[in-house]
């Protein structure tokens, strides 16, 4: 070697490393600076409860980033509308996480009532059997509500109407779609499909998820994972497709079996115009213990003879 | 005075390096009993209540920060407080600020004992030192690449073996990424933080870990095999496409964010370029083994080697399939990605450390190790403890892929995936049971007081 080959070499590390820093560090620095967007985290919407901006400084503190991710991705379903750059602005330090254990808390907020975050908090399992999540009892009642109200900032109160979406081979758009759509011939919205469903749900959906669609069939003791709560305002969005994709597929890693080999795609139309009606406009939580055992009567509608008879042509007035 | 100067700032060969193998093993306990705990606490979530030190997400931190800052860092200093004045046949600068950054090392990881386990963090994935503590990590650093400058500017052979290279390249640009990494006084909006937090979080393994980690192996596996390596013309190009590809790779950790695309385009492009240096780094040490596999059925710390090897390619296989786009569409946000990781930190670099380590500590204290079958047992419970918990992170990770790609919501399918925690507890068992037969093992070597005939020298010069 001619004695300069150590030199060289240094130089060539040290410009490698420059020009490494300036491509990836600097140049997005000067080449992205988002604006902020209309659906930016401004801290506000919770505001006179408790201090959102500390409320975030306990999240960090708390480490739970780890688990839950704040960015959504085109194929995340049930997590609201892909995320924009200017979204992050006023985001320091990042909170964007790198594992999902946990789901995605971008829209976060107003997904369920403070008291619900709270005892979440607290014992995730009283609320949600199964969860993995620690509990963070140990907080105290000033840290708890400021990190709950930074909770419910997320998402700064995005509406959302139509996130939930089934897999592609259940919309129109597709080929598959849309010759289900061709075959069907229910109409998911009258009275009269609801109430044929409503025989359908008593008799293959009741037994888990109760009469009263509240999630507490008498099946449901022995279930680990509790069947959903169809009286949630939450399943207000859920579309025709979507509530028909579930009713067919099931849903993995639970007991909820796939209904398209139980029952026939006419019925299953049927009871998803019957599921349509259960979601309440509010939550409805329980406070006291007393409410626990309570047996509610089952309340049928009046019916006419042509919600009777759905078939019968209902001209007979 | 002088008496307390020399006990506490000893300038005696090779006290700079013990004394960080000593530490690197003591925090390597907490690092790794802090995970196992961790992963206790995954299978069963309510083993302990209303104690934020044992949260699992402070134990996360603590875990990621001892094994990395702690174990991994440190021992890896000690190598090169070792193998550098070897590799120049002279002594390391100075014993004593070697000694002195081993103090202000151990105080930093103190502190961050005491600061993350309460969950005194910067919030920042892979940074999460406190702002007086990554204050500490620089001038530590600064001060070792500084030992390690003049030893090889004092040096008595004039050409610079490779394993040189990639220290000397190490300690020059670790100490920059860390400083830009920290972010510790800077306030970026949420997206460049994110850009530079990837551009830290991916080159703390790519510019540190992996690049001593492949000097260590140059070293050792041409001394284990007594036979000369392969090429060092290959081993030039190796280092320079680890130079040049490693460092614009962060970006694909966050390819589904809005990030700008060519940033992303970048991080992909050079992330499948990592396979030229490490097929390249690969070649010249399975070429140097030619025909010397056999050794690894006796010679156990060239097993550890040789496994190292065997699972850097492991590694290195996978990281450039799972950051292109689709791949990473499929099992981002799942625990593959933390199999992946335990895969090079533990399966890969851990094991060229450990190697290390058995073949420094006879030289360093002119003691044959105390009992070679600890050795033996601490291969085999690390070795199958970390195929086990590959495996079942993995598995864990496809489950979780497959259930965010079909649209489940999480709560739905987590249940599934106890038995795959439950397994991954077992395996750290396995593999802190190992470490800590490793560290009794090298407690007896070095403080037991025993009569033993020196066959290992000192100082063993052969370039």
């Amino acid at each position: 070697m001619n004695g300069y080959g150590y030199r060289l070499g240094a130089i060539g590390i040290i410009s490698t490393f420059f020009i490494i820093i300036f491509s990836t560090v600097l140049m997005p620095m000067v080449l992205f600076r988002p604006d902020p967007s209309d659906t930016r985290n401004d801290y506000k919407a919770e505001a006179k409860v408790g201090d959102p901006v500390r409320g975030r400084r306990i999240y960090v503190r708390e480490g739970c980033f780890y688990c839950h991710t704040q960015f959504t991705r085109l194929q995340d379903r049930e997590y609201g509308p892909l995320v924009k750059a200017g979204d992050y602005v006023y985001e320091t330090p990042h909170q964007l996480g790198t594992a999902r254990t946990g789901p995605d808390l971008t829209n976060e907020g107003n997904k369920f009532p403070s008291e619900w975050q709270k005892a979440h908090l607290i014992q995730p399992r009283a609320v949600k059997p199964g969860s993995i999540m620690p509990s963070f009892s140990y907080l105290n009642d000033r840290d708890m509500n400021d990190l709950v109200c930074y909770l419910q900032t997320l998402g700064n109160k995005r509406t959302v109407n139509h996130y939930v979406a089934a897999p592609d081979e259940y919309q129109v758009s597709t080929p598959v779609g849309f010759a289900l759509h061709e075959r069907k011939h229910v109409d998911t919205n009258s009275d009269a499909s609801a109430n044929a469903g409503r025989g359908i749900y008593t008799q293959n959906c009741a037994a888990c998820h109760g009469l009263e669609a509240k999630g507490n069939g008498p099946n449901s003791i022995s279930l680990t994972k509790k069947p959903a709560n169809f009286t949630r305002p939450f399943y207000k969005q859920y579309d025709d497709e979507m509530w028909f994709y579930r009713v067919s597929e099931g849903v993995v890693g639970t007991r909820m079996p796939r209904f398209n080999l139980i029952l026939t795609e006419e019925e299953r139309w049927y009871l998803v115009a019957y599921l349509k009606t259960l979601p309440q406009d509010v939550e409805q939580t329980i406070d006291k213990l007393d409410q626990l055992d309570k047996l509610e009567p089952i309340r049928l509608p009046k019916l006419t003879k042509q919600q009777y008879e759905p078939h019968s042509g209902g001209d007979e007035h | 005075m002088s008496g307390l100067l020399d006990k506490f700032l000893s300038n005696e060969e090779g006290s700079a390096s013990r004394n960080f193998l000593v530490s690197a093993m003591w925090w390597s306990l907490f690092g790794m009993g802090a995970g196992l705990f961790a992963s206790m606490e995954f299978y069963n979530p309510d083993l302990v209540h209303n104690i934020p030190q044992f949260s699992m997400p402070h134990l996360r931190m603590w875990h990621v920060n001892a094994v990395t800052i702690g174990w991994l860092s440190m021992g890896y200093i000690a190598s090169m407080f070792h193998m550098v004045p070897t590799l120049c046949k002279n002594k390391l600068f100075s014993e004593r600020l070697g000694n002195f950054t081993m103090w202000a090392w151990n105080l930093l990881m103190i502190g961050a004992f005491c600061t993350l386990l309460n969950g005194n963090t910067e919030g920042r994935e892979y940074a999460e030192l406190g702002a007086i503590l990554d204050c500490m990590a620089a001038v530590a650093l600064c001060t070792v690449t500084f030992n390690v400058l003049m030893t090889v500017a004092h040096r008595r052979v004039k050409k610079l073996y490779v394993s040189l290279w990639y220290f000397l390249g190490s300690l020059f640009w670790f100490p920059l990424v860390y400083i830009i990494g920290q972010r510790t006084f800077v306030f970026l909006p949420g997206l460049n933080d994110a850009i530079i937090g990837w551009f830290y979080g991916h080159n703390i393994l790519g510019m540190w870990f992996t690049t001593v980690g492949v000097g260590i192996m140059y070293y050792l596996i041409p001394r284990y095999t007594q036979a000369p390596l392969y090429s060092h013309g290959l081993s030039m190009l190796g280092f320079w496409g680890i130079a040049l590809f490693y460092a614009p790779t962060g970006t694909h950790h966050i390819l589904q964010s809005p990030v700008p695309e060519w940033l992303k385009a970048i991080a992909v492009i050079s992330s499948i370029f990592l396979l030229v240096p490490v097929f390249t780094v690969l070649t010249n040490f399975f070429m140097t083994m030619k025909g010397k596999w056999g050794q690894g059925a006796d010679d156990l710390p060239l097993r550890f080697a040789m496994t190292s090897a065997l699972f850097y390619l492991m590694t290195c296989l996978q990281g450039p399939f799972q950051a292109t786009r689709w791949i990473n569409w499929y099992i981002h946000f799942t625990q593959w990605v933390v199999g992946h990781a335990h895969a090079a930190l533990l399966g890969a670099f851990s094991f060229i450390l450990t190697s290390a380590v058995y073949y420094m500590l006879p030289r360093l204290t002119g003691r044959e190790w105390h009992s070679m079958g600890l050795v033996r047992g601490h291969y085999w419970l690390k070795f199958i403890g970390f195929l086990i918990m590959y495996f079942s992170l993995t598995v864990a990770g496809l489950v979780q892929s497959a259930g965010w790609a079909m649209g489940f919501p999480v709560d739905q399918w987590s249940n599934t995936l106890y038995p795959y925690w439950f397994v991954r507890a077992i395996s750290g068992i396995m593999i802190v049971t190992g470490q800590a037969l490793f560290c009794y093992n090298a407690f007896r070597t070095i403080y037991t007081p025993k009569a033993v005939e020196v066959t290992a020298k000192t100082r063993e010069v052969k370039v």
